[in-house]
């Protein structure tokens, strides 16, 4: 609404405007009452919700007979929706196996990367299996049960000329995706390679694809998939740098289904049961030039 | 914003400052070659060479240099020719900038009028001789504003050359913003540089802009 003076009404137009200028407060007061009553409503439903429903311990979820498990539902192949919408992957494995070990059937809740620890401080999920990395941050919202999987960096390179170990790289050309951990660890440790940084990955595997580095540095489960759709380029190294673990997650001071998870880690590792999850889900993509240890975890127990 | 945290990063700033200039005036430098070739071709109405001219000089104004370094970097090594990151962002700088030259340079060519050439013939001189000493100097006189104009256009246009990985100031500017969360400083730093470089441009282009006036020669 413009009030210039140059546009100032002159005595006749504010004498027609004063009616309508009244409507018009009284329609902006019913508006703002509406929407605070609104504010109002959210902030002590919407906010009680979230409170009531809190972690659940083992009893409770038996009771319930049902297990809600967050997973991801198009991040194949870990977790994803398959063409006649079944949930597959290898985090889905070790979730059915969950619900079968309590006893209780299983609904799983695809959540999205970064609201993987709303949904368990919000109490919409009772465990989030989404290839959930162990970090500090997160470990002060969440908290995490032993590992199952374990991730590290790994190195792509052609298969004209492999980058075997690392020292190859010396004053070479390595490409890396801004802001993941390749980038951080390189630029920490390896000084004396020449990093070439790009903002998608689309661009990187172009940038390798082109010649234009002597490797692409990225997580190895990245580097092992792409590399096995890509004739001519090999992960030549496929487990570098600081390893990070992936483990379920559970809602903050929930230590009974904390431990009940670690128990069943346990159990499932007498049986192996990580490897059989890998051949069935991982090995289709990462093929057998990997070997099912530089990336599974049985037993909770990082080796 | 700590002072310390701006002169930790300062120095980043400053290698990074050499790769833009370097390639900003590499660039500027192959936009006026481009540029005045164009505006000859247009000036003289050189049959065929005057319609490419024209095309080339759509295209160059009519897309994005963002767009251009794409084709250059990772469309062209499709087709076998591999340029490095800095090569690229200097032929692209050079054919975004070739066509803004061109047309700043035709309309001052334009601006002479005819009869001042026919003047200069039927005084004895030679065409090119004309052209030299009559239609250059006070075309270029004319064209000098906007040619300042671009210069300052293309130095802000490296901008964007990070996209093809060369380290120019943005790119460490999303480096430390990435890395350390110095955004303030980094972006406060990022603002500075770009100003250090362009405004003794600024400053040299008005005192230029003012020099050819003074000569009477851009009317």
């Amino acid at each position: 609404m413009s009030t210039t003076p140059g546009t100032t009404p002159d005595a006749t137009g504010e004498v027609a405007a004063a009616p309508k200028r009244r409507t018009t407060l009284v329609a902006a007061i019913v508006v703002a009452a509406l929407a605070l009553a609104g504010v109002v409503t959210w902030l002590a439903f919407g906010r009680s919700q979230g409170a009531a429903t809190g972690p659940r311990t083992v009893a409770q979820i038996q009771e319930a007979g049902k297990v809600r498990i967050g997973v991801f539902s198009d991040k194949a192949p870990f977790g994803s929706v398959d063409s006649s919408g079944a949930y597959v992957g290898y985090d889905i494995e070790y979730a059915e196996r969950v619900a079968k070990d309590l006893g209780v059937t299983l609904e799983l809740v695809p959540v999205e990367a970064a609201a993987r620890v709303e949904y368990l401080t919000s109490g919409k999920v009772d465990i989030i299996l989404a290839n959930f990395t162990v970090t500090e941050e997160r470990a002060e919202k969440v908290d995490f049960a032993k590992p199952y999987l374990k991730v590290s960096l790994g190195v792509v390179s052609p298969d004209g000329a492999p980058i075997t170990d690392v020292a190859q790289l010396d004053g070479k050309d390595v490409l890396v995706v801004r802001g993941t951990t390749a980038e951080t660890y390189l630029e920490a440790h390896h000084p004396e390679v020449k990093i070439q940084k790009y903002e998608q990955y689309t661009e990187v595997t172009n940038a390798l694809l082109d010649g234009r580095g002597a490797a692409w540095v990225t997580d190895n489960t990245e580097a092992l998939a792409w590399a096995k759709n890509n004739d001519g380029f090999s992960t030549t190294i496929a487990s570098l740098g600081p390893q990070d673990s992936i483990a379920a997650a559970v809602q903050k001071g929930n230590a009974d289904l904390l431990r009940w998870l670690d128990d069943e880690l346990v159990t499932l590792g007498k049986e192996n049961f990580f490897h059989a999850a890998y051949t069935k889900t991982l090995e289709p993509v990462y093929g057998t030039d990997v070997s099912a240890d530089e990336l599974v975890v049985e037993g909770g127990v990082v080796r | 914003m700590s002072p310390d945290v701006l002169l930790e990063h300062a120095p980043l700033f400053a290698r990074a400052a050499v790769v833009t200039v370097r390639i900003a005036a590499l660039g500027i430098l192959g936009a006026l070659t481009v540029g005045l070739v164009c505006a000859a071709v247009e000036h003289f109405r050189v049959p065929v060479g005057r319609q490419a001219v024209r095309a080339y000089v759509e295209l160059a104004r009519n897309t994005p240099l963002v767009v251009q370094l794409f084709f250059l970097y990772f469309a062209l090594p499709k087709v076998g020719v591999v340029w490095s990151g800095e090569a690229c962002a200097i032929i692209g700088l050079t054919f975004l900038g070739g066509g803004y030259m061109a047309e700043a340079l035709r309309s001052g060519l334009d601006a002479v009028d005819a009869s001042q050439v026919d003047g200069a013939l039927s005084l004895g001189m030679s065409r090119g001789a004309a052209l030299r000493h009559v239609v250059l100097p006070q075309g270029v006189a004319v064209a000098v504003p906007a040619l300042t104009a671009n210069v300052i256009f293309l130095v802000k246009e490296t901008s964007v050359v990070s996209v093809v990985a060369l380290p120019d100031l943005m790119y460490v500017a999303k480096d430390i913003i990435g890395s350390s969360y110095d955004t303030r400083e980094a972006l406060t730093l990022l603002v500075v540089a770009y100003l250090v470089i362009l405004l003794p441009v600024a400053l040299g282009a008005r005192a230029l802009e003012g020099r050819w006036r003074r000569a009477g020669l851009g009317s």
